[in-house]
């Protein structure tokens, strides 16, 4: 961690603020758990008749869980910065977590009315027994 | 003992020991005020509601709206008694714990002969290759043995704390045998790990993580297979949840033809988050969860500031009341990790607290939506409890040899584990507390 020198948007932040990338990073990390709990907390959103749907509820855990996830991993597990074999390793298991979620997450006959044929193993067998 | 003395006398494990004495005060401290004071308050309180409520209900003359109103009472009473006993308890458990491990260790290497120690180092040459050890090894063979003998002491436990089932001390024999053998080994480790340094890193010599920390390396294989783990909850948890006719399922009209409201499953989600379908949901039944994700991100800052403070080579103490915290560097960096500890010590309070709260709703381990929230939550908190145990350690040598820019790649690789259990609760947190 401290071993690296700080390069591009790290460098940026520290001239600019004073402050380290990790902070910067503690500060997203914080704003978008908020955000996160917010969106559950408030069924409407704040100041509109716009009604927070189970959609959206998708769309926003999903994506602040994206950058959520980068942030930790970029930046306090310094994947971004470290040997590109760390990252490799950190993506090696993607491919089998991919497949379990899809073999064993989406086996469920009922859960896969509405996918794509591709996304549905063994769904004839499954709807038959 | 400075960061280039690799001597360490064993008094310094006296130290260890009146730590896990200090610890152990504070728990029944703790347990003191908040279990027995103000639990034992709260208690007369829920005693005093619970009483109201049955008079209540065999009162003619009390309307529906007024019964329902006790009835709240009654709960939120409860609820009230709970979150301060099972607060008090946890605490002491777990300072109970710590004292146990932390002393334990301490009096092993407290009572070894001085001049059995082993230096990894020689004070002539500080590029020794740094020797193997065979302590991750009598450590997972006490693992193997607790686990073998694991269902028996379960049951000899029950049976000890009058949940049923005949107490046979045979029972115990292998499970405590093995938790014997992983303290030596732990014990031998720490003894392994006080006086290094940071010289004899293993090297790794071939590809493709040539010229890497043969640890590190190590350690990212290991979070790799920690991933594999938590993916398996996920993706049971996947399975079974596309299967729920849940109430945000209900509402779309995607459950199956003819589906009532009494098909509808209720998911810890709902009784945590407010407007749930349980309709118990509030600010206060999602605050727990919510308050133990920002404690995992500062956690996950405050060992990233202990790292940075160690790695530092000009490192100057703040200005203001922080310099009463942050004196010295060595001071710094262990307060960084004291503050890490707090933070996931209350992390498993919080989450014994929200549990005792879902199962006085009826939301218990018995059914399949309880059983795999259980099991995964309980999962995480494990790993949670496990780095705090190595990170009781980390206190110990950053209070008495320290942490400096030679040897903290200690809390390097610990943090690694640590960010990695806060990067499983980032995907947790949501798909079963908020969704």
């Amino acid at each position: 961690m401290g071993e690296h020198a700080a390069t591009g948007l790290e460098k940026w932040l520290l001239d600019k603020t004073g402050k380290d990338i990790y902070f910067w990073n503690f500060q997203v990390l914080m704003f978008f758990t908020l955000f996160e709990v917010g969106a559950v907390f408030f069924e409407v959103i704040p100041g509109t008749d716009i009604a927070i749907t189970r959609f959206m509820v998708w769309g926003i855990l999903i994506v602040v869980g994206i950058i959520k996830g980068y942030g930790i991993a970029a930046y306090f597990m310094h994947l971004k910065g470290d040997p590109r074999i760390y990252t490799r390793t950190a993506l090696f298991p993607v491919l089998f977590v991919l497949l379990m979620l899809w073999g064993i997450g989406l086996s469920n006959p009922e859960a896969v009315t509405e996918l794509p044929s591709w996304c549905t193993p063994d769904w004839d067998y499954a709807t038959k027994r | 003992m400075s960061g280039h003395n690799n001597h360490v006398d064993n008094s310094v494990w006296s130290r260890a020991i009146l730590m896990a004495g200090a610890i152990l005060t504070i728990g029944i401290v703790a347990f003191a005020a908040l279990g027995l004071g103000v639990g034992s308050v709260k208690h007369d309180t829920y005693d005093d509601a619970k009483a109201a409520y049955y008079e209540a209900m065999d009162d003619p003359t009390v309307s529906e709206s007024e019964l329902e109103h006790l009835h709240h009472e009654e709960i939120d009473a409860h609820l009230s008694y709970l979150t301060y006993w099972v607060a008090g308890i946890t605490i002491l458990i777990i300072s109970a714990i710590y004292a146990i491990f932390l002393g334990i260790g301490g009096f092993i290497n407290l009572i070894q002969p001085q001049d059995d120690h082993h230096d990894d180092h020689h004070d002539d040459d500080h590029h020794d290759e740094h020797h193997g050890s065979a302590s991750p090894i009598i450590f997972c063979f006490g693992v193997l043995l607790f686990l073998m003998g694991f269902p028996d002491f379960v049951e000899a436990l029950r049976a000890l704390m009058s949940q049923g089932g005949t107490f046979a001390a045979g029972d115990l024999v292998l499970s405590t045998l093995g938790l014997t053998v992983i303290m030596i080994g732990v014990a031998n480790w720490w003894r392994e790990d006080l006086p290094f340094i940071g010289y004899g890193e293993q090297i790794a010599t071939s590809a493709p993580f040539e010229g890497e920390h043969i640890r590190k390396a190590g350690l990212w294989v290991f979070i790799m297979s920690e991933v594999m783990v938590f993916a398996t909850f996920f993706s049971s948890y996947l399975r079974v949840r596309t299967e729920w006719c849940t109430k945000w399922a209900f509402d779309e009209g995607k459950c199956s033809v003819g589906a009532t409201e009494g098909d509808i499953v209720l998911t810890a989600s709902d009784y945590l988050r407010p407007g749930g379908a349980a309709g118990t949901g509030d600010f206060w039944t999602m605050l727990p969860g919510a308050v133990n994700t920002f404690a995992l991100i500062i956690s996950s800052y405050t060992i990233v500031l202990a790292l940075k403070t160690a790695k530092s080579k000009d490192w100057e103490a703040p200005k203001g009341v922080m310099r009463f915290l942050l004196p010295d560097k060595k001071t710094a960096v262990r307060n960084y990790l004291i503050a890490t500890l707090l933070l996931g010590s209350m992390f498993i309070v919080l989450k014994l607290v929200e549990w005792s709260h879902l199962v006085a709703e009826g939301f218990t381990v018995g059914t399949v939506q309880g059983s795999i929230f259980y099991v995964a939550t309980g999962a995480h908190g494990l790993h949670v409890f496990v780095g705090l145990l190595i990170m009781l350690y980390l206190v110990f040598k950053a209070d008495t040899i320290g942490y400096d820019e030679d040897n903290g790649q200690g809390i390097e690789y610990f943090g690694l584990y640590w960010h990695f259990v806060d990067l499983a609760w980032v995907v947790i947190f949501p798909a079963f507390y908020l969704y």
